[in-house]
């Protein structure tokens, strides 16, 4: 043992050179690795929503509430009905994953000085701007992009158990694979999440914020502000201003993309959910000025996370 | 020799408490420092300021660089542990390991892995499965394999049993220590480090009670244990700390010889703890 730590010194630079910082890129990802390490919640919940999903694909009974059975005779609509049932199925694992990663982002910040570790973390090379960064990282890019990627291969599980099914004769055969419609319903979800991330990134910015400023109960004090003020508000002055805001932030993204002009099942027929992508004004809505200065806003909450926890000092 | 560690009025205040009140010292390349000092007489704050963990007014240099605004720089020569179970709960040995070789440019990991080999800890394992001991084993294992010029450590051994403590400074002093490293620790157990440090800064209210090394100790302190009759003759001599053990005197002085005391008693260089003692209950009463 000792014979290494001198043979390792020996090797080592003399002392008073500097050595050069690991690339950022590298480090980054050493600490993108250990948010999943830590946080296992936001790889094992689309797991087991995956899982879940692909037992009530196996099991479950589809209904269809068409009037005009005929319909379904027709090739073009069994494949509407195959992206329709793509794009349910993918739905509650988006879900899981926002919340997933809500809690993710209030904890992750107020977790490492509950438990002192902070203390290690920063015995270490690592700017506070690059810890933080990892964490929208994670949030941002690396979550979301592995629940487009699960969601699409999950997709192809679900579309074999159905197929079985079918040729097991326990299914009517109400929908038809079209390699095409598959990859243009998940092009659609691609797109929509990307915008998702930019549209709601400021939220990410607040419960970083949060998580980074709490001393207690990261969780209350991320949701009372938003539930007391338009109250506040409210009781003071008989306005809505915030509660009109906050309600723009949630959903003014799917107003701007015109959401409620797609129509992908009607009385009397279904149409491919990648007919959307005709339908959705992705330029308008990546072209709002509200976008943009939420991500502006986003930059400016996740830069003062990175200020608390550059000063802060009371571990 | 260059100075690791360069302080000169350092100073911080938390609301009305002065944690640091104009502290100055110097730490030299290649030495074993202890911060001495009881609770809250400011060594963590001391420590804080030199890892850039807060913010002080004052002049501070740390191989050269600002703690504060350099931080980044200075923790790729600098490791530190804080105290004992700071190592997060859910890591993984394996994990640990892996997390420092992606972020330090001086780690090697086959020393930690070599270390880790004589100690009962398993690379499967979890920091929350290890006994307090073996999370230090763990950090100590992490620290040596980091080609760091200085490394700090407040109250390293901390509630850990006598064996894990001994082990711990002793792994330190043989596998890690070398004239181009500079080791700079706080600890209640003073007794245990006695054999160890080079140099001793007493630290109380804030302020530096007393800074020299060792061997400056043993030139300018004596300690002489008489019997009680001779006590009063002795006290002529201005002892600044007396104490009674077993019904003779102990005596403490500063800068006599021992021409001036032999005659008295018992002669001997006092221990840093006997010599902790007495400058800070000294500096009490006064």
């Amino acid at each position: 043992m000792s014979g290494t730590v001198a043979d390792m010194t020996a090797s080592a630079p003399p002392a008073g050179t500097t050595l050069a910082a690991k690339a950022p890129g590298e480090v980054l990802i050493a600490l993108v690795r250990r948010e999943f390490w830590e946080h296992r919640a936001l790889w094992l919940a689309p797991l087991i929503v995956t899982a879940a999903l692909a037992v009530c694909v196996a099991i479950g009974r589809i209904h269809l509430q068409i009037e005009d059975s005929e319909l379904i005779q027709s090739e073009a609509q069994r494949v509407a009905v195959f992206t329709i049932i793509q794009a349910v199925l993918a739905m509650p694992l988006y879900v899981v994953g926002m919340f997933v990663v809500s809690f993710y982002l209030l904890d992750c910040l107020y977790a490492e000085r509950k438990d002192r570790s902070i203390l290690f973390w920063k015995s270490l090379p690592v700017s506070d701007a690059l810890t933080v960064g990892a964490k929208v990282v994670v949030a941002l890019v690396a979550v979301p992009l592995g629940l487009f990627v699960l969601a699409s291969l999950a997709h192809l599980l679900y579309a074999a158990i159905l197929g079985a099914r079918v040729l097991l004769g326990t299914l009517a055969p109400v929908f038809t694979w079209s390699t095409y419609e598959w990859l243009r319903t998940e092009l659609l979800m691609l797109l929509v999440t990307a915008l998702a991330v930019l549209w709601y990134a400021p939220i990410a910015g607040y419960l970083l914020l949060v998580s980074a400023w709490a001393r207690r109960s990261p969780i209350l004090l991320a949701t009372l502000p938003v539930v007391l003020g338009p109250l506040l508000e409210w009781v003071a002055f008989g306005s809505h201003y915030l509660s009109g805001f906050i309600n723009y932030r949630v959903n003014g993204i799917w107003w701007l993309l015109g959401v409620q002009h797609a129509r992908i099942v009607t009385k009397h027929a279904v149409y491919s959910v990648g007919t959307a992508l005709e339908v959705l004004n992705f330029r308008a809505a990546l072209t709002s000025i509200d976008l943009w200065l939420g991500l502006a806003a986003t930059a400016a909450l996740v830069y003062a996370a990175i200020r608390i926890r550059r000063y802060r000092d009371d571990s | 020799m260059t100075a690791v560690i360069e302080a000169h009025g350092l100073s911080k205040q938390y609301g009305a408490t002065r944690a640091l009140d104009g502290i100055s010292f110097n730490i030299e390349t290649g030495r074993i420092v202890g911060l001495i000092g009881p609770n809250g007489a400011g060594k963590t704050t001391a420590l804080k300021a030199i890892l850039g963990l807060t913010t002080f007014t004052g002049e501070l240099r740390v191989l050269g660089l600002d703690p504060c605004r350099e931080r980044d720089a200075l923790m790729r020569e600098v490791c530190f542990i804080a105290d004992v179970a700071v190592l997060p709960r859910w890591l993984r040995v394996s994990q640990a390991l892996e997390f420092v070789a992606g972020v330090h440019p001086r780690f090697d990991r086959t020393v930690a892995e070599s270390f880790l080999r004589k100690t009962d800890i398993r690379m499967s394992s979890r920091v929350r499965e290890l006994s307090k001991g073996m999370v230090t084993q763990l950090h100590l294992a992490l620290v040596l394999a980091i080609d760091a010029r200085l490394l700090v450590l407040d109250e390293p051994t901390l509630g850990l049993d006598l064996l894990y403590r001994r082990s711990f400074y002793d792994t330190l002093l043989n596998d890690y220590f070398d004239k181009q490293r500079t080791i700079l620790l706080t600890t209640h157990q003073v007794e245990e480090v006695e054999n160890l440090l080079t140099d001793v800064i007493f630290i109380n209210h804030g302020r530096v009670a007393l800074s020299a090394s060792v061997e400056d100790l043993g030139k300018r302190y004596q300690q002489v244990t008489l019997a009680a009759e001779q006590a009063a003759r002795a006290r002529a001599l201005q002892p600044f700390y007396e104490r009674e053990v077993f019904g003779r005197v102990a005596m403490f002085f500063e800068g006599r010889t021992p021409a001036e005391l032999g005659s008295f008693g018992e002669l001997r260089t006092p221990s840093i703890a006997d010599l902790f003692v007495a400058k800070m209950q000294g500096t009490g009463s006064r």
